[in-house]
């Protein structure tokens, strides 16, 4: 190994080879955002019978669906970031708001028979009200005992969801379908995650993002030098459940079925962490780094049998290697200042061990 | 490291070979042979329902062997072979419809084969529906799936709300006739259709529900609820829940000497299990099943009853019957095989939905007739009782029945 690998100060390669990814990453993006565009109903109905058109299609309702549902989790990881990554409490019950959010979709539009488009602005509205509800006694714990708090919460609300008759009971709700709207979901799940973004940007940039970044590294402090710590940390836990409840809430009418098996899975809770730690935590970027890689991989492998099993145990190995030698997460290599090397795992691994 | 690369290449050249072996296997060519028909199932092969999953599978692919042995499907005298595509959606609603989506789409599957559990089911009908692509499944009873109004799917069991039904109807002809019922049910979606049907048939046919109590799915611990259901004293004790629970409530009747006359249970009776973790408890225990071995249906179509346990047995080399998730997946395939004769096309899939919907066949597990929801309402409901001999005798209704009922039965402490 060469000293340059502890070097921290990007060489010009290092910043030519950063542009350039910059440059790939928001060509695909454009990509990914414009093709959806060509599945019209003629597309569409061309995997009925391809033959007659003559044509294959770059885009087909398969590929918008993985989209979809990638675009779903990056929204979840970054919103989880906000909470999590930017304050640092370990929220393990996120998925409480995006269960809210889909029963609110869909028991306005099953039972009330409300338009989606009238129901859908009440999905972050009801998530962020409970946030606020449980967060001003939840965010006092600290460590463990708000990790598990949080957990037993999102388990709590699911369980008393599916004893009430009036939301479907064990039965679930059914939206009704939305035909040829493929494309329009891929859409709002892609404006959600962009929202998410475009959030944890202007908090980074905030008073109040500062804030919550001060209770993160010492929360005495923070007080001290006149942070209003309950208001700020209940802020970002709303914050983060807005956006997870709007993603539950256009999840529920682009399935037209939930139930509290669908819409309060206990894996969600982990897999948005997963993402959000494997791209890096308080980052920018790193939960949405984290959520389309891991999605992807976990979609390329579902409905292989044993290999999508195998995947479980492998992310959880994954989440172990990761804490222990990139704890920052894997875009420290890209916008940050350092190189992957083995020194950097030297380091990493004296960081983390006590 | 040249040994190495050489050895890669030869392991590569091996490889095509074999697949294309398998490529030309895969599509003889006579005059009165079409092009294969693609079905894509997609099916609980790992997670929760795993076991079950399995089970639909050896149902498929039953009827997969055989209508190949025929030569394929007769669509107007031209034979399509068959292809069933499997997806594992790991017992996961989400992935199920995921994976559906992809069979449609990247597979060019032409029909669908349900999934196993009504969740799975439920998510997977959207997607049919989105695609007008007909599914046929035997694998899902909640009847919510079917009162939306949704065009493709059509299930071929009885719905959950007959699953006590054929008991109680069997109950209102015994001699001394039992009048109370406790009623105990968990709270999933199967579970909670059966027991708002028993509490909305019962009355009618002369009965009183003397308690009716809901409890967490998955509960093994039921003391209480047995307790309290004692100190309403029933002629009849009903459950609807699963096979863990089964054999917790039995047990608790047992211990707290709870006498009914009647014991039946939704779902566990009729599988090994039971009768092995509960040994002569078992016995006099009732369940409704979808279908047993001994049921004398005359199909006009496909195999005899006999035969088709014979069938299973030598197909999978086993000793033990099939059990009625594999039966009732078998004649989901038959459903679709006889709409598809039908409807005289493999192409125009609206066709075929018709032709389904038109559907009227009498197979090895009953009628097949749809509703206008597509729910098989033709299909009766057998009643089977783990009888003193410690085997399984279908007992109601009497036409397919192969033994009278043991009735009542013995307070606990007599046996």
């Amino acid at each position: 190994m060469s000293e340059a690998a502890f070097s921290t100060q990007p060489s010009r390669t290092g910043r030519r080879i950063r542009r350039a990814i910059l440059i790939a990453f928001l060509l695909v993006v454009v990509v990914v955002l414009v093709l959806p565009l060509t599945l019209t109903q003629q597309a569409a109905d061309a995997n009925l019978d391809p033959t007659t058109l003559g044509i294959d299609f770059a885009i087909n309702k398969s590929i918008v669906r993985t989209e979809t549902t990638i675009a779903m989790f990056v929204a979840l990881a970054a919103a989880w970031n906000l909470i999590g990554g930017l304050t640092g409490y370990a929220a393990f019950g996120n998925v409480a708001f995006f269960g809210l959010g889909a029963y609110t979709v869909g028991f306005l539009t099953d039972k009330q028979h409300l338009s989606f488009a009238l129901a859908l602005p009440l999905a972050p509205l009801v998530a962020a009200a409970f946030a606020g509800l449980i967060g001003v006694p939840l965010l006092r714990l600290r460590g463990h005992y708000f990790a598990i708090a949080t957990l037993g919460t999102g388990v709590a609300v699911g369980e008393v969801i599916k004893n009430l008759d009036v939301f479907g009971g064990a039965t679930g709700l059914f939206p009704p379908i939305l035909r040829h709207a493929d494309a329009l979901f891929f859409y709002l799940m892609a404006a959600n995650a962009g929202l998410a973004v475009v959030v944890t940007w202007l908090v980074m940039r905030s008073r109040f993002g500062y804030g919550l970044i001060a209770i993160r590294e010492n929360e005495e402090a923070a007080s001290v030098l006149g942070v209003n710590t309950t208001a700020y940390k209940v802020g970002a836990f709303a914050l983060a459940a807005a956006l997870t409840g709007l993603a539950g809430g256009i999840f529920a009418q682009w399935s037209s079925f939930i139930d509290q098996e669908s819409v309060f899975p206990i894996q969600y809770n982990v897999q948005m962490i997963l993402m959000a730690i494997i791209g890096g935590a308080g980052t920018l970027f790193g939960p949405v780094a984290g959520a389309i890689v891991l999605e992807w991989l976990i979609l390329s492998l579902a409905g292989g049998g044993a290999s999508a099993v195998y995947a479980q145990m492998g992310l959880g190995v994954l989440l172990a290697v990761t804490v222990i030698f990139v704890p920052r997460g894997v875009v420290d290599f890209f916008g940050g200042s350092s190189k992957l090397s083995l020194g950097y795992f030297r380091r990493s691994l004296r960081e983390t061990s006590v | 490291m040249g040994g190495r690369i050489r050895g890669l290449m030869s392991g590569i050249a091996a490889l095509s070979v074999l697949v294309a072996c398998g490529g030309a296997t895969g599509g003889g060519t006579t005059t009165t042979t079409g092009a294969d028909i693609i079905l894509g199932a997609p099916l609980s092969l790992t997670g929760s329902s795993s076991k079950e999953g399995g089970l639909a599978k050896q149902g498929y692919d039953m009827w997969q062997t055989w209508v190949n042995q025929q030569g394929g499907i007769n669509v107007k005298g031209v034979k399509h072979k068959v292809q069933i595509k499997y997806a594992d959606d790991q017992s996961k609603p989400d992935i199920s419809a995921q994976l559906t989506q992809s069979l449609i789409t990247d597979q060019k599957v032409q029909f669908l084969l349900g999934p196993y559990g009504s969740g799975p089911t439920a998510s997977d009908a959207v997607i049919a529906e989105k695609n007008s692509i007909p599914m046929v499944e035997g694998n899902g009873a909640a009847q919510a799936i079917f009162s939306k109004g949704y065009k493709y799917t059509f299930g071929v069991l009885s719905p959950a709300n007959k699953y006590l039904q054929g008991v109680i109807d069997l109950a209102a002809t015994l001699n001394p006739k039992p009048s109370t019922i406790a009623m105990l049910a968990a709270d999933d979606s199967f579970s909670q259709e059966v027991a708002a049907a028993v509490n909305d048939y019962a009355p009618g046919k002369g009965f009183s529900v003397v308690y009716n109590q809901k409890y967490p799915n998955g509960s093994t611990d039921v003391s209480s609820l047995v307790a309290a259901a004692k100190a309403k004293n029933p002629d009849i004790l009903l459950n609807s829940g699963h096979l863990a629970e089964a054999i917790a409530i039995n047990k608790a009747a047992k211990d707290l000497q709870l006498n009914a006359k009647l014991f039946a249970y939704s779902v566990g009776p009729s599988t090994p299990d039971f009768v092995n973790a509960l040994g002569k408890d078992s016995y006099y225990v009732m369940d409704g099943s979808q279908w047993t071995p001994q049921v004398k249906y005359k199909p006009t179509f496909y195999l005899s009853v006999a035969d088709y346990t014979a069938a299973y047995k030598s197909t999978f080399n086993t000793q033990e019957d099939p059990d009625y998730h594999v039966a009732e997946s078998t004649a989901a395939c038959l459903a679709l095989q006889k709409a598809i004769e039908n409807a005289g096309t493999v192409t125009n899939t609206d066709k075929v939905r018709d032709a389904l919907a038109s559907l009227d066949v009498m197979t090895f597990f009953g009628e097949i007739k749809f509703d206008n929801r597509g729910v098989n309402v033709t299909k009766p409901m057998v009643v089977e009782q783990i009888q003193t001999d410690g085997k399984h005798h279908t007992v109601f209704p009497s036409d397919v029945a192969d033994k009278q009922v043991q009735y009542p039965t013995p307070p606990w402490s007599q046996r």
